[in-house]
């Protein structure tokens, strides 16, 4: 199983091992602080906002439509940002890191 | 057949500005999701700076107080919202929902044992009144007192608007906190400082203002048309206790749909011009956050209520700094009372509604019930 590293806006190290859901409910369950969730999951609030550093943004891939209407009004928006909602943990990102985005 | 009525589909299909009348003032309304969320961001060009002016219609006449944190602009405005922030975060903790369980548990309880409900003044204000004494941390006996103010603090069904007896009522909490002071909101707020003074009066009625009137008829409304909802859809009960996973999407749906708050204002400081429609110095425009939430660029099949929506964008708590604090508190409520509906009622058979239709010149919608009358078979 998949493992994934959230380094906070303090820059703490949190790493969860045989991760298995969206990135959203993984920190939901491990108490990444930052990342909130507020709306479940659908993409309406942006409270589980991370950037994704360069190397991973290929494997990781671009924000929906849907993701990418709610992100762009964030003021924290950056160019590598995605909603952690919408990034289901797979085998092919074993190893993965993100940053929590500083919250609005 | 469509779930939902849009009042707006034909006015968003033109043009995504609409002008439409409200009591004498023409305003342009923004019907566009991604661009009332781009006016809600720009705060200089609309301004939330304008005491008793950003709801719509505006409420200069039923309060004398300007409503924090809403009323105020940035810098101020984070600083005056981190003050009542700490309560807004209680729904969250497990203690407060703990409480929200029972308090559902019990009513449905009540509800499953009588004959008939009315469900929005025997169901849905109880329980948005002893919810907000969890949030507001206060005994829970006062909730009697705010069960009387009625479905709207400022035009309920009798024309008599209760602003004044709020105001009053709150006045004496402060100064009762004075006295005795604990960990409730209106100590809380007694103590806190803004630039190294104490809070005005006018500050502290500002901040219990929408704590008690923003928080009402939104709760009450979104309570209301989801037991309204399942009444004529008894097979969404049985698929959300088949599959519990579905509670959160159902819940972001039925905000995005049954959005209690049509719009909300902002004040243009200099002159402006939205799609054609020019705005003088002064002026107002609205956020139309409830036809945003329909808007077929963003939402396939926007008027179908789908109880799995993912992902689902919709800005009924609003979008940016001024985004709704009753957030956590409106989700704690609303996800409680699915997975309690589910697990507990079999069918809702409504014998009698009377709807509560927001009537203004340009158009009518529907916002929620005066009155609900509904039998709850047990499972
Ligand atoms: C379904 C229920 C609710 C809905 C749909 C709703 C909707 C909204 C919306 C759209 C805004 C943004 C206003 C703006 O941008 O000018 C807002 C702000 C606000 N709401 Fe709610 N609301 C709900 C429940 C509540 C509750 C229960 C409370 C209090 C107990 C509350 C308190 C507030 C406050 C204090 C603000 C102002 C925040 C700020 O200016 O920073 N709301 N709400």
């Amino acid at each position: 199983m998949p493992t994934v590293t959230f380094i906070t806006p303090d820059q703490n190290r949190i790493t969860i091992e045989n991760a298995d859901a969206n990135l959203m409910e993984i920190a939901q369950t491990h108490a990444v602080p930052g990342i909130d969730g507020d709306c479940g999951g659908v993409c309406s609030c942006s409270t589980c906002h991370v950037y994704i550093p360069d190397e991973w943004r290929a494997r990781v891939g671009p924000p929906g439509e849907d993701e990418r209407t709610t992100l762009d009004f964030n003021d924290a928006v950056r160019e590598n940002s995605r909603l952690s909602c919408q990034i289901e943990m797979t085998e092919a990102l074993d190893g993965l890191v993100v940053e929590v985005a500083p919250s609005a | 057949m469509p779930d939902i009525d849009d009042p707006f589909s034909e006015a968003r299909a033109r043009c995504p500005v609409h002008a439409a009348e409200f009591q004498g003032e023409t305003l342009p309304m923004i019907l566009s999701l991604k661009k009332v969320r781009a006016a809600a961001k720009d705060w200089r060009t609309f301004s939330s700076d304008a005491p008793r002016r950003v709801p719509i219609p505006s409420e200069e006449d039923v309060r004398t107080v300007r409503q924090y944190p809403l009323e105020v602009d940035p810098p101020v405005h984070a600083e005056y919202r981190k003050l009542v922030e700490p309560f807004f975060l209680r729904p969250k903790q497990p203690e407060v929902a703990a409480k929200t369980e029972a308090l559902v548990h019990r009513l449905l309880a009540d509800a499953l044992s009588a004959e008939s409900v009315e469900v929005v003044h025997d169901f849905a204000i109880p329980l948005q009144s002893h919810a907000l004494t969890y949030l507001l941390n206060v005994d829970e006996k006062e909730a009697q007192t705010w069960i009387g103010w009625g479905i709207h603090v400022f035009k309920d069904g009798d024309g008599m608007s209760k602003g004044p007896f709020m105001q009053d009522y709150c006045r004496r909490m402060f100064e009762t906190a004075e006295e005795n002071p604990g960990e409730d909101f209106f100590s809380t707020l007694n103590r806190s400082t803004f630039h190294d003074r104490p809070l005005t009066m006018e500050e502290k009625l500002g901040f219990a203002n929408i704590a008690f009137a923003g928080g009402r008829d939104t709760i009450i409304h979104t309570v209301t048309r989801i037991i309204a909802y399942f009444a004529s859809h008894t097979e969404a009960l049985a698929l959300l206790r088949e599959h519990p996973e579905h509670i959160n999407t159902a819940a972001e749906e039925f905000f995005r749909v049954f959005m209690p708050l049509t719009h909300i204002g902002r004040v243009c400081p200099q002159a402006a011009e939205l799609h054609g429609h020019p705005v003088p110095a002064g002026g107002r425009i609205s956020l139309a956050w409830s036809a945003a939430n329909l808007d077929p660029e963003v939402f396939d099949d926007p008027r179908t209520i789908r109880l799995n929506r993912r992902p689902n964008p919709h800005i009924a708590f609003g979008s940016g700094i001024h985004s709704c604090l009753g957030a956590h508190h409106a989700r704690a409520i609303m996800r409680t009372l699915l997975r309690r509906l589910a697990e507990s009622v079999a069918a809702i058979t409504v014998s009698a509604a009377k709807e509560l239709v927001e009537r203004e010149k340009d158009y009518s919608r529907m916002v929620g019930y005066e009155e609900l009358h509904a039998r709850f078979q047990p499972r």
